[in-house]
C-alpha cells in the first residue's frame, strides 16, 4: 500500500464509525443482543406496526392449498386480498377436513348445517371472501372491473381455461397493463399440459418421494411427507415470484405473467440429485432417517417413550425418537465412549470411513442397541451433557408447549372475530420482521361474507343488483 | 382408488341401489365373493392391482368370502352401514380412537378453556348476498356459553396456555 493511502486511512471521522454516539445509545448497545431483538420484534404487538404490502390488492381465484397459500402470504404481509369462490359452494378445501370433523359453521347462509373444515386453515388468512360464477357472461363486467382495480391475480384452473373464458393474461393485460397474472397448477405447458395437480403428485412426479423414506432393503418404500409440504412450499415460491414481479413493475410499469408448475417446483428441493446423475449417472436412493453425506447425523429410536402413561397414542408410543449429530471425529469418539463401544471409533476413525453404507448400518445399530433400555429424554440428556447435539423429535403438543416457540410468538392464541379462541401459527412461523411484521387478523370467513363490502363499497354495484345476481346464483 | 360394487338387484320390485365399498387400496389383488350389505346378493369379483379384472357377477346361493367394509345409498340420503355391523359389513380392526367416528365434535371451549364459536347450527348472517359482520359477540349470540365461561373463570379453569 502507498504511504498516501495509509495516511488517508488514519484520518477518519469518528461520527462515521459504527458505535454509540451518545450515552443513551451506548446503554442501548450494551444491552444484550437478545434484549435488542425482543424489543425490535416486540412479539404480540404486530398490529401497531406498518404493513409491508399495504396498497396492493390481489385477487385469488384459487382452490385447495397450493395457490391459495401464495395469496395468504401477501395477505399476512398487508395486501388486500379478495378470495373469489363459487357461489354457495366455496373452495373445495373447505369440505376437505380430516375425518369430517372439526368443522366451523356456518359455511354459507344457504347451507347452515355445513361447515368449513380445519384443512382450510392457514391457506387463506386475512382475506375478503366474495362469490362469483365468473365464466357466466353477466359476471364478466364485474370481474373486469375488479381486475382494473387490482394489482394481480392468482388462479389455478386447468391450463388455458381462463384464456378460453376471456379472462386469461392475454385479455387482462389489455385491460390493465400493470396486471400481474399468476397461473399455478400441475404441469404447465408441455406434453403433460392438461394434468392437474395435488401435493402428492408434485412429490411423486418431481422425484422427491423416490428419495424420501427408508430404502427397500430396510423395509421402506417411496414415501410422501405426511403433510402437504409441496403445496405449502410451491405457494411460497409463487409469492417470491409475485414480489419480484411487483419490484419489476415499479421499475418498468409493466405487469408479468407467472406460470408456475407444481411438479417442476418440487425438483428444487432435491439439491444435488440432478447434477449427481449428470456427472456420474448415479440415480439417487433413499436413505431414510440417516444422512448420505454425514455420519452420525440422523434420527434414532430409543427403547422407552417419555410418556408411557399418556392417553394419546402419539405421546404414549411415539415419543421415543431422537435427532442426533456427531459427525466430526472428536464428537464421534465421544459418542463411541458414551455408548461404550470404543472399538467402533478405532475402526471408523475418519468421516470417510464411517459415511459408507455398511459402516452406517453398524454404527446406528450400535447406538440403538445402547438406547434400547433408555427413554428419549434420558438419551438426549446424556448426549447433551457430553457436548453432543441431540434433540427430541417433538409432536404437536410438545411444539405447543415449547417455551422457545411461545417466547417468539411462533405458536399463539388468536381471538378470531368469528370463530373465537383459535390456536394459530401461520404467518408467525414465517420469520420475524422488525419494521413490517406479518400478522394474523382472521383465519377465514364464510363463503361470500364480503360480497357487499367488495361489490357495493368497492365497485359501487347497487344493492338491488347484488341481490338480483345473488338470486340468480351468479354471486 | 376405492372400488365399489353398486348393487342394482331387484328387491321387492325396487332396485337395491346400494354402493358397497371395497378396500381403498390401489394395490389390492383379490379374487372371491362379496355380499351386498343391504340385500345380501353375492357377487364374484377378481381384482388385479386395484382394477376390476372380472365381475362383479352375481353368484346366487353361494356363501360370500368377505363382506364390504362400508356401504351407503346415495339416492336415499346417503343412509349407510358403518364398518362392523354384524352380517352386513366387516369389522374394521384398526378402529380409530373414539373421537374419530365421523361426527363433528361440537367444541364450545378451546383446550385452554376459552370460548370458541362455529359449532352448529349458527345463526344466519342476516346480510345481503350472504355477507357477514366482522365480529360475533359470544356474550350476545350465545349467552349460555358465556355464562358457562364465567363459571369456568370463577373455578380457575381458564388458562393462558
Amino acid at each position: 500500500m502507498f504511504e498516501e493511502d495509509i495516511k488517508k486511512l488514519k484520518v477518519c471521522d469518528f461520527d462515521e464509525l459504527p458505535g454509540p454516539k451518545s450515552k443513551e445509545e451506548l446503554d442501548e448497545m450494551k444491552a444484550p443482543f437478545e434484549e435488542y431483538c425482543k424489543k425490535a420484534f416486540d412479539v404480540g404487538n404486530e398490529m401497531v406496526k406498518p404493513e409491508a404490502l399495504k396498497g396492493i390488492r390481489w385477487l385469488s381465484t384459487t382452490m385447495y392449498i397450493f395457490t391459495p397459500h401464495s395469496v395468504a402470504n401477501l395477505a399476512e404481509l398487508g395486501a388486500e386480498c379478495i378470495k373469489v369462490e363459487m357461489p354457495r359452494m366455496g373452495d373445495p378445501m373447505r369440505h376437505t377436513s380430516p375425518f369430517n370433523e372439526a368443522y366451523l359453521y356456518p359455511l354459507h347462509d344457504t347451507r347452515p348445517m355445513t361447515g368449513t373444515g380445519l384443512g382450510f386453515t392457514n391457506a387463506n388468512v386475512n382475506e375478503y371472501y366474495i362469490t362469483m360464477d365468473y365464466h357466466v357472461p353477466e359476471a364478466k363486467r364485474l370481474f373486469y372491473n375488479l381486475v382494473k382495480m387490482s394489482d394481480g391475480l392468482t388462479e389455478c384452473y386447468r391450463h388455458g381455461t381462463f384464456d378460453r373464458w376471456k379472462q386469461g393474461y392475454r385479455t387482462l393485460m389489455e385491460i390493465n397493463p400493470r396486471f400481474i397474472y399468476v397461473w399455478g397448477g400441475g404441469f404447465g405447458y408441455g406434453p403433460k399440459m392438461f394434468g392437474g395437480s395435488y401435493d402428492i403428485l408434485g412429490q411423486a412426479h418431481a422425484g422427491l418421494a423416490s428419495v424420501t423414506g427408508a430404502h427397500e432393503d430396510f423395509g421402506g418404500h417411496a414415501t410422501k411427507a405426511t403433510n402437504w409440504v409441496i403445496d405449502w412450499y410451491s405457494g411460497t415460491q409463487i409469492t417470491v415470484c409475485i414480489l419480484a414481479a411487483l419490484h419489476y413493475r415499479r421499475k418498468t410499469g409493466l405487469g408479468t405473467m407467472i406460470e408456475f408448475s407444481q411438479v417442476q417446483a418440487a425438483t428444487r428441493c432435491l439439491g444435488y440429485t440432478a447434477p449427481l446423475y449428470g456427472r456420474f449417472g448415479i440415480v439417487r436412493q433413499r436413505w431414510g432417517n440417516w444422512d448420505t453425506q454425514l455420519c452420525v447425523h440422523g434420527i434414532i429410536m430409543t427403547g422407552k417413550t417419555d410418556f408411557p402413561d399418556a392417553q394419546n397414542p402419539q405421546d404414549k408410543f411415539e415419543t421415543r425418537y431422537v435427532m442426533l449429530s456427531a459427525f466430526q471425529d472428536a464428537d464421534f469418539q465421544e459418542l463411541c465412549n458414551i455408548i461404550k463401544k470404543p472399538d467402533l471409533f478405532s475402526r471408523y476413525k475418519t468421516h470417510k470411513d464411517r459415511v459408507g453404507a455398511p459402516a452406517q448400518i453398524e454404527i446406528y445399530k450400535a447406538i440403538e442397541d445402547w438406547a434400547a433400555d433408555k427413554s428419549r429424554s434420558e438419551v438426549v440428556r446424556i448426549f447433551k451433557e457430553n457436548g453432543l447435539l441431540a434433540a427430541p423429535v417433538m409432536n404437536d403438543r410438545e411444539v405447543y408447549e415449547c417455551e422457545h416457540y411461545r417466547q417468539r410468538g411462533t405458536v399463539r392464541w388468536n381471538d378470531d372475530p368469528l370463530f373465537g379462541d383459535i390456536l394459530v401459527h401461520s404467518g408467525y412461523s414465517c420469520g420475524l420482521m422488525s419494521k413490517t411484521p406479518r400478522r394474523h387478523r382472521w383465519q377465514w370467513r364464510p363463503v361470500g361474507a364480503d360480497n357487499v363490502k367488495i361489490y357495493h363499497e368497492l365497485l359501487g354495484v347497487p344493492m338491488s343488483k347484488i341481490q338480483e345476481l345473488y338470486d340468480k346464483g351468479i354471486l | 382408488m376405492t372400488d365399489i360394487i353398486w348393487c342394482k338387484k331387484d328387491v321387492g320390485g325396487k332396485p337395491c341401489d346400494t354402493v358397497n365399498y371395497l378396500d381403498p387400496y390401489c394395490f389390492w389383488n383379490w379374487e372371491g365373493k362379496v355380499a351386498c350389505a343391504e340385500c345380501g346378493t353375492v357377487y364374484y369379483i377378481h381384482m388385479i392391482q386395484g382394477h376390476m379384472y372380472s365381475g362383479p357377477d352375481e353368484k346366487p346361493g353361494e356363501k360370500p368370502d368377505i363382506l364390504p367394509l362400508y356401504a351407503d345409498k346415495p339416492n336415499d340420503g346417503y343412509s349407510n352401514y358403518l364398518p362392523g355391523i354384524e352380517g352386513r359389513t366387516r369389522p374394521y380392526h384398526c378402529l380409530p380412537r373414539h373421537i374419530y367416528l365421523g361426527k363433528a365434535d361440537m367444541v364450545k371451549f378451546s383446550v385452554r378453556g376459552r370460548p370458541v364459536r362455529g359449532w352448529r347450527p349458527q345463526p344466519p348472517s342476516a346480510g345481503v348476498a350472504g355477507s357477514f359482520g366482522y365480529y360475533w359477540d359470544i356474550e350476545k349470540l350465545s349467552p349460555e356459553v358465556w355464562a358457562e365461561y364465567q363459571e369456568k373463570i370463577a373455578k380457575g379453569e381458564v388458562k393462558d396456555w
